[in-house]
């Protein structure tokens, strides 16, 4: 593993390996390894030593740190002004066993916690980033303003890549005032189809619900309820919170008597909903995330109980979080479930023969993914930035 | 032999009939948008009705090597859609029904040529609305997407960017893709959607449209209040952002404007003076709430004036006012045009570039007024051009001043209207070689040929 000492070196050292032809295998500290499909790869570069916050203007709601920045440091540094991070990152120790993820890793995956329901994923927090291409060359997209239309958006393009057409190396993002105090309302004993039309009344309540799950009995036991759950949070000033949650809890009466979880209880309930730990996931066996309309989350979630897939809810219904056997059967069931709603499934987890041995996300259709070679091939004209990551062959 | 353009206007005739026209004044009303770039005539205007259409119309145009320009309601303010090399201008204008909505998943799909004000008009029952809201009405959502526009309320509710869930897009060789879906999420291959959104036509055409839509909120609460500096407002500005109060709009207005606005909106109790505009939106409670924290802050820095407006006509007469601006501007100086700047800089940074553009408008001996988002720091200067070619280079001038300020300042030569022609040579300045070359590699290899709205975004 070649851990560079700044950007220009980094930058070096993919020129070489691109003049070389030899594939690279990109990582921050490595956390999610076991994230999609295998590299193949002779050498590993990571972005671990590029580290440090270069700017952070609270007044602005502005913060840029280097990539290799662990994301400990940045939730700490923006805390201290009484900021977060809008997009709630999970912390991938639960799920992956390593920690802690890097800025850049979080970036390059975009990967964002339970307020992307209502404030959207990190890519819509990225005002901009400096990476290096797949020949060499150092990159600069978006700004630190807080929004732009110059030119085509290479910034939201290099967020979700997975490092495989640019190597992220600082990345500017906006961030907000963390909220005063926080509050749940919890509604026990419902099925998943009545929770989460539970949730779609809450989100379109006129209360600012920041996020909505729904958690099935053995889900629920895990983060320490009797019953199966349904949670909306709600995140303000504190006196806005109480009556909020208040006001939520009578607009919601007709899904039965619901519970309110003050701040104490709130906060590590969110966490772990976050970092999926309702997730019955045992070391060897394989974890999916599917998207879909918010309403065809119960449908998934109740038809992949046969094929011995257990999970929860998140955004609302839109996110099926699912566990089970590491299996090319199992992995099948969760492609059709998600397929005949209309979404798409991620195997988010998974040993690497089953990573392997099948497509870790949907296939595209001919004409998108001849676009999506295309680009890849604008950024990484040899091939060599984690080919195999998302798709054999790219 | 015919030519390649008879060619296509012969069998695109054969395909729409009358809808494809040449007729000269059809012409000439697509020959320009809403802005000082000098117009252009398109060769014809085909108004297509479906996406199969635009497919063949493409197709046609790839293989023969003619220039296409898409066009919605032409409401682009930086030159997207004069056809600079003539060809055929692609009117959506009769693409505009609405495919789906669904009230639980809070999302909807339209044709590209539905208006905003269509669509939130359609929405209004179902309790929901679409808030990106640039200063028209008459906009189409697929213009929108092209150039990824943005409004008063992007500070709460964000741009076509954070909005939009998937597209349907028609590429340059008549193939037809889909990209993003209903799902709020998509972490599965790259961003596709993202990379069409504010491509402004050069990629591909947008033909439908998935958006995010919102809850209307239960109370909507406005304020106005004034400062005697422009620095306080400002400050005002950030300390309310940075405390957390979830302001929906919060826009600027200097002293030129708002006289503007007085005279013509009949705004009554503002002095001219530099103002602020809030809007507050959530509870009944949460709004008063939030509205007294804006109030004990903007008092701090020394507002005085301070109205609420909750009763909806009054509130719609204020923001009518601001979407009016333009016009108001536009209204000092009879027989002027206008030319907007649409800078964007680090909010810190702000007081600084909109003095700084003050003193440049001092100088340059023109009027202009100054008009803003300040909640995310862009602001416009609306930019009174004499008539005749000296007035315009006048104008140009003061317009690229203030663009080399924002750029020394961090921050971008346009927040919302676009690069199209007007901003082109600013791009390598902004985004470095490195990363304009990408963006003319992925425009290269999307269309090989080069007929997608040729002339724009980038120079040559």
């Amino acid at each position: 593993m070649s851990a560079p000492a700044d950007e220009s070196a980094l930058a070096a050292a993919i020129a070489t390996a691109a003049a070389a032809g030899e594939p690279l295998a990109i990582a921050g500290n490595g956390t999610k390894r076991a994230m999609l499909r295998p590299v193949q790869a002779a050498r590993a570069l990571s972005t671990a030593n590029l580290r440090g916050i270069t700017l952070y203007a609270p007044k602005e709601l502005v913060l840029r740190a280097r990539a290799g920045t662990p994301l400990p440091e940045i939730e700490a540094a923006v805390a201290a002004q009484g900021q977060h991070l809008i997009a709630e990152p999970p912390d991938p120790a639960a799920l992956f066993g390593a920690g802690p993820a890097t800025l850049g890793g979080i970036v390059a995956a975009n990967l964002s916690g339970p307020r992307r329901v209502a404030w959207g994923a990190m890519r819509d927090h990225v005002l901009g980033l400096r990476a290096v291409n797949g020949s060499g060359e150092i990159l600069r997209a978006g700004g630190r303003v807080l929004k732009n239309v110059t030119g085509l958006d290479l910034c939201k393009l290099l967020t979700g890549s997975h490092g495989t057409l640019a190597v992220i190396t600082e990345v500017t993002l906006k961030v907000l005032p963390a909220p005063e105090a926080v509050g749940t309302v919890a509604l026990a004993g419902l099925d998943a189809a009545r929770g989460v039309a539970a949730l779609a009344a809450a989100l379109g309540s006129p209360y600012g619900v920041s996020a909505a799950a729904y958690l099935p009995a053995e889900a629920a036991a895990r983060v320490g309820f009797a019953h199966a759950v349904a949670l909306a949070r709600i995140e303000e000033f504190a006196p806005s919170v109480a009556y909020r949650t208040d006001r939520l809890r009578a607009d919601l009466a007709a899904f039965g008597p619901a519970e309110i979880l003050d701040d104490a209880a709130s906060r590590p309930l969110w966490r772990a909903v976050r970092d999926a730990v309702p997730l019955a996931a045992g070391p060897a066996d394989a974890v999916w995330r599917v998207s879909v309309r918010p309403s065809a989350g119960p449908a998934v979630l109740d038809g992949l109980a046969v094929a011995g897939l257990a999970g929860f809810l998140d955004w609302g219904g839109g996110l099926v979080w699912l566990a089970g056997p590491a299996t090319v059967a199992a992995h099948a069931a969760v492609c059709a479930a998600a397929s005949a709603q209309g979404g798409t499934w991620t195997l988010f987890r998974s040993p690497e023969p089953l990573a392997a041995a099948v497509a870790v996300i949907p296939p595209e259709a001919p004409a998108l993914a001849s676009i999506t070679r295309r680009v890849k091939a604008a950024f990484d004209p040899r091939g060599i930035l984690n080919p195999g990551r998302l798709y054999p062959g790219l | 032999m015919a030519t390649p353009l008879e060619t296509v206007i012969a069998a695109a005739r054969d395909l729409l009939g009358e809808r494809l026209s040449t007729n000269a004044t059809l012409r000439e009303h697509h020959s320009h948008g809403q802005d000082t770039q000098p117009p252009h005539l398109p060769d014809a205007v085909a108004f297509v009705e479906t996406t199969a259409e635009v497919a063949r119309i493409l197709a046609l145009c790839h293989t023969h090597g003619v220039p296409v320009v898409p066009w919605g309601a032409g409401t682009s303010l930086e030159g997207h859609v004069t056809p600079v090399r003539g060809g055929i201008t692609l009117d959506l204008s009769r693409m505009t029904r609405i495919l789906a909505t669904s009230q639980e998943d809070m999302d909807c799909r339209v044709e590209a040529g539905v208006t905003r004000d269509q669509l939130n008009t359609h929405l209004r029952d179902a309790g929901l609305f679409f808030p990106v809201d640039p200063g028209t009405a008459a906009c189409t959502l697929g213009g929108m997407c092209a150039t990824r526009a943005s409004g008063t309320n992007a500070v709460r509710y964000g741009t076509m960017r954070e909005n939009v869930l998937g597209l349907t897009v028609v590429l340059a060789d008549g193939r037809v893709i889909r990209t993003g879906g209903r799902v709020r999420k998509s972490s599965t291959g790259y961003d596709l959607t993202r990379l069409f959104i504010g491509s402004e036509g050069t990629l591909g055409v947008i033909t439908e449209v998935g958006l995010r839509l919102h809850g209307i909120p239960e109370a909507i609460s406005s304020a106005t209040c004034q400062f005697d500096d422009l620095r306080a407002a400002v400050e005002t500005v950030i300390t309310v952002m940075q405390s957390g109060i979830p302001v929906a709009r919060i826009e600027f207005l200097d002293e030129v404007q708002i006289a503007a606005s007085i005279a013509y909106s009949k705004l009554t109790g503002l002095e001219a003076k530099p103002t602020l505009f809030f809007e507050f939106h959530g509870t009944e409670a949460s709004v008063a709430e939030q509205a007294a924290q804006a109030e004990a802050i903007a008092r701090d820095y020394g507002a005085h004036g301070f109205r609420w407006a909750t009763d909806p006509a009054e509130r719609a007469k204020l923001w009518q006012a601001r979407h009016d601006a333009l016009w108001a501007a536009l209204a000092l100086k009879p027989g002027y045009q206008g030319l907007t700047t649409d800078s964007i800089v680090p909010i810190s940074a702000l007081a600084e570039a909109v003095l700084g553009t003050k003193a440049d408008i001092a100088a340059s001996g023109v009027t202009a007024a100054v008009v803003g988002h300040v909640g995310d720091g862009n602001f416009h200067t609306v930019i009174l051009v004499p008539p005749g070619p000296e007035g315009l280079a006048q104008a140009w001038e003061l317009d690229k001043k203030i663009v080399a300020r924002a750029l020394a300042l961090g921050g971008s030569c346009s927040g919302e209207h676009g690069v199209g022609l007007g901003k082109r040579e600013f791009l390598e300045q902004e985004h470095g070689a490195e990363a304009l070359a990408v963006m003319r590699s992925i425009k290269q290899t999307l269309d090989p040929r080069g007929v997608m709205n040729p002339g724009k975004m980038f120079l040559n």
